[in-house]
């Protein structure tokens, strides 16, 4: 449900580059690879920090429109592509709505200061 | 990719044949930041005879080791760099094109250095550039109206025919895009439908640079030194490029600055209009604008599959994985707006 690279890889990949020896690099690009290399550890921590918890209402409410199970996400976009949500309707406004939310817990988690810049605090 | 001394030499035994010199040597060997799809090194050069006769500095552009779907050749960008350059808009000084990549080992074109800042975070958020934004979103306006009247020769054969709905022509290409991913990605697809239910009437497609925003132009004290970046360019409504500059996505944090984080959308559309842009609808832009964040939004996820399958370990390609959102947020705030019109 969350975008990729996982936790867990942004983790990894940090590490790696810790351990290639960032203080090797020219100042202007040691500045941006520590940058990013930080970004990377801060956007795993809140995900983990949120846990499946934060999700948890999110996945609800897919499991109640569209059923219990992994292939939810992939039922909604399927209904979307083939137009059945073109028109207004109760069903229309749920579905945005859990788009909202979980695109929101996204950005909680990999770029909370979006959220700020548009007026929308923590969000988990 | 090289900076070994071997592919250096390479490169001088190539300059010379291409330019005629005697002798050639290169020093100062260095790779440009930024590009995250192809790679840009500049170095120092002599030549001692031939039409370049003398020192100068060069820029080498380069595939990275994968490529996004979108990516033009090394050749086609050469020669949408020439065709530029012919028709006065600002760009590098197009000079050699190899396409076999002679002892650089992958295609590669040569073009003159210009001075300039191309960071968009500096450009737009530095007080040092405060009071020459205004004139920087003015002459923007201007060369992106050259852009768009650029003549299309024999040269730029490879484009194709000019498609008779551009926006059709698009939406069939960021479906095929959209396909491609493993992982469901609803709201890009929502995206995609309200792009398709609300397709604007077509106007003549021109010649778009396709990438066209901050962070892809060199800016100097003098004001934009050089447009950079031909590799997506492509026929496509002109309300495209637009959309694309006033993306939100594009304006590195200074929203209230819709055009480019420069500064209000209308002095860029008064400078483009005045230099010879066709008239500029605004609802088309918004449009252009919601396909451009669906259009970043893909464009991420490719960037994420070259950390995720393609095998390279980059710090900016994993955390551009996780910058979709950021899209997405965009599309459900303009569907809102557009629908709530």
């Amino acid at each position: 449900m969350r975008d990729l690279p996982t936790g867990p890889q942004l983790e990894q990949i940090a590490r790696e580059w810790e351990a290639k020896g960032i203080a090797g690099l020219p100042p202007k690009e040691r500045a941006v690879a520590e940058a990013m290399v930080e970004r990377c550890k801060a956007i795993a921590r809140r995900e983990s920090d949120a846990g499946e918890g934060a999700l948890a209402p999110i996945r609800a409410e897919l499991a109640a429109l569209y059923g219990e199970g992994e292939a939810g996400l992939e039922r909604l976009a399927a209904e979307i592509r083939d137009g059945m949500l073109d028109a207004p309707s109760a069903r229309r406004g749920r579905v945005l709505a859990l788009l909202r939310a979980l695109t929101l817990q996204k950005l909680s988690e990999s770029n909370p200061r979006f959220l700020r810049a548009h007026g929308l605090g923590c969000v988990s | 990719m090289l900076a070994t001394e071997s592919r250096i030499a390479a490169l001088e035994r190539y300059l010379a044949r291409a330019g005629g010199a005697r002798e050639v040597t290169i020093s100062g060997w260095r790779r440009l930041s930024g590009g995250a799809v192809q790679e840009c090194w500049a170095f120092e050069v002599e030549l001692r005879g031939g039409a370049l006769e003398g020192c100068s500095t060069l820029v080498l552009r380069t595939d990275a080791a994968t490529a996004l779907i979108a990516s033009r050749s090394r050749a086609e960008e050469f020669a949408l760099l020439h065709a530029a350059f012919a028709a006065r808009v600002r760009v590098p000084e197009p000079l050699f094109c190899s396409e076999g990549g002679e002892g650089v080992g992958r295609a590669f074109f040569l073009m003159r250095w210009v001075d300039g800042i191309a960071d968009g975070a500096t450009l737009v958020r530095s007080a040092d550039w405060e009071t020459r934004r205004p004139n920087l979103l003015s002459e923007l306006g201007r060369e992106l109206a050259k852009i768009h009247a650029m003549p299309v020769d024999a040269g730029l054969g490879f484009l194709g025919e000019p498609p008779a709905d551009p926006a059709a022509h698009r939406i069939q290409r960021y479906r095929t895009w959209l396909r491609r991913f493993d992982d469901p990605h609803p709201v890009a697809e929502l995206a995609l439908r309200w792009l398709e239910r609300n397709r604007p009437p077509p106007i003549p497609a021109v010649l778009c640079h396709g990438d066209f925003r901050t962070g892809n132009y060199l800016a100097n004290e003098d004001g934009i030194a050089a447009i950079l970046d031909w590799e997506f360019a492509d026929w496509g409504d002109p309300h495209e490029d637009i959309g694309w500059f006033c993306s939100k996505s594009w304006r590195f944090g200074a929203y209230e600055r819709e055009a480019g984080g420069l500064g209000a959308r209308e002095a860029f559309y008064r400078a483009y209009m005045a230099a010879g842009g066709r008239a500029i609808d605004p609802k088309r832009v918004r449009y252009w604008e919601l396909a451009a964040s669906l259009r970043w939004l893909l464009l991420a996820l490719q960037q994420r599959d070259r950390f995720l399958r393609g095998g390279e370990r980059s710090l900016d390609l994993a955390l551009t994985g996780r910058r979709p959102a950021e899209c997405e947020f965009e599309i459900l705030r303009l569907i809102d707006a557009e629908e709530g019109a």
